[in-house]
């Protein structure tokens, strides 16, 4: 079952949505009440738990994806990497042929 | 194929359209960030009394301009770079023509032989058991997996759509023109698509099936067909 926030976004099966959210919701939660707490404005305190709310859940979403991204690119380059050690091994293309074959020279 | 209740993309079996997801993922969270403030901003103004002294607002007319335009260039960017990454030519291993017509899609491989077969819907009271009610066709259309396949779609009789969602294909097969596509499935499988033009009455049973398979496979189908 899936739990869509606001009726659209499923922060269960999008990666980095959940934890978003919920950074998004602590730093809210930071910093409307430390403003408060240090001006005792309930109304600009709930506008800056806004922008902390907004602005936290959109910095981590941005931190997430881009790991994300890396991470995708990193597992691609393993999958072709271990794809072409299977087809090139013990021919010329071979990289640890060709170290192999430089340590014999040198010895 | 998508589950009866689904409302969210199949899985991803090609490279652009799980950069689609990823765009679409993206974009969802901005309409929260967006829906969350327009929410906060309408609950506010229904607390506040209503006053006609405000003159001169330049501060928030300023951020009301420069938040919406940071906004667009967030969603713009990767938009456009998966536009131009979908319009990229690479040199295809395979060309496949899919020719609608109606009732039926026609297919073509004639880089090597000439095969060619007509795809229908399999009816449902000729359907084996376990197999998917409306999706199913007699021929389907197998292509090698990881490879670069250009498809060229027309139309022999009236508008059709040669569509596949979980590989992000879509493209109207109109009469008398060419329309050229392009894609590469990552992983073997059998991938479901429907016609997304109207077309008749029998629009809604006219399917795409494409069955991803490793290069041997298609090899060894290719000639059992062409035999």
């Amino acid at each position: 079952q899936s739990f869509k926030l606001l009726g659209f976004l499923d922060v269960q099966s999008v990666p980095c949505a959940r934890e978003s959210v919920l950074y998004g919701s602590l730093g809210s939660l930071v910093v409307g009440l430390g403003h408060f707490l240090a001006t005792s404005r309930v109304r600009r305190s709930c506008d800056f738990a806004v922008g902390g709310f907004l602005s936290t859940m959109l910095g981590y979403w941005f931190y997430c994806r881009y790991n994300l991204a890396q991470q995708r690119i990193r597992q691609r380059m393993l999958k072709e990497g271990m794809q072409n050690r299977m087809l090139f091994e013990g021919s010329y293309l071979d990289p640890e042929r060709n170290q192999t074959g430089n340590e014999r020279s040198d010895s | 194929m998508a589950n009866h209740t689904q409302f969210g993309f199949q899985d991803a079996s090609s490279p652009i359209m799980e950069e689609l997801v990823e765009f679409h993922d993206h974009a969802l969270m901005v309409a929260l960030a967006i829906c969350s403030l327009v929410l906060y901003l309408l609950a506010l103004m229904l607390m506040e009394k209503l006053s006609s002294n405000t003159v001169d607002a330049q501060e928030v007319e300023l951020v009301w301009t420069i938040l919406p335009a940071i906004v667009l260039i967030m969603l713009a960017l990767p938009s456009l770079q998966i536009l131009y990454m979908m319009d990229e030519i690479d040199e295809p291993d395979l060309t496949l023509k899919a020719i609608g017509h109606q009732w039926y899609w026609t297919y073509e491989y004639t880089d090597f032989k000439d095969l060619t077969f007509d795809s229908y819907m399999l009816p449902t009271t000729d359907l084996p058991l376990g197999n998917f009610r409306l999706l199913e066709v007699d021929h389907r259309v197998v292509i090698p997996m990881e490879s670069h396949i250009r498809v060229i779609v027309t139309a022999d009789d009236v508008l059709h759509s040669w569509a596949v969602p979980s590989l992000g294909v879509k493209t109207d097969a109109i009469p008398g023109r060419l329309n050229q596509t392009s894609f590469i499935t990552t992983r073997p499988g059998i991938f479901y698509g429907q016609c997304s033009e109207i077309c008749g009455a029998n629009h809604s049973f006219m399917p795409i099936v494409v069955e991803s398979a490793p290069l041997n496979h298609f090899e060894n189908w290719s000639s059992l067909l062409s035999s």
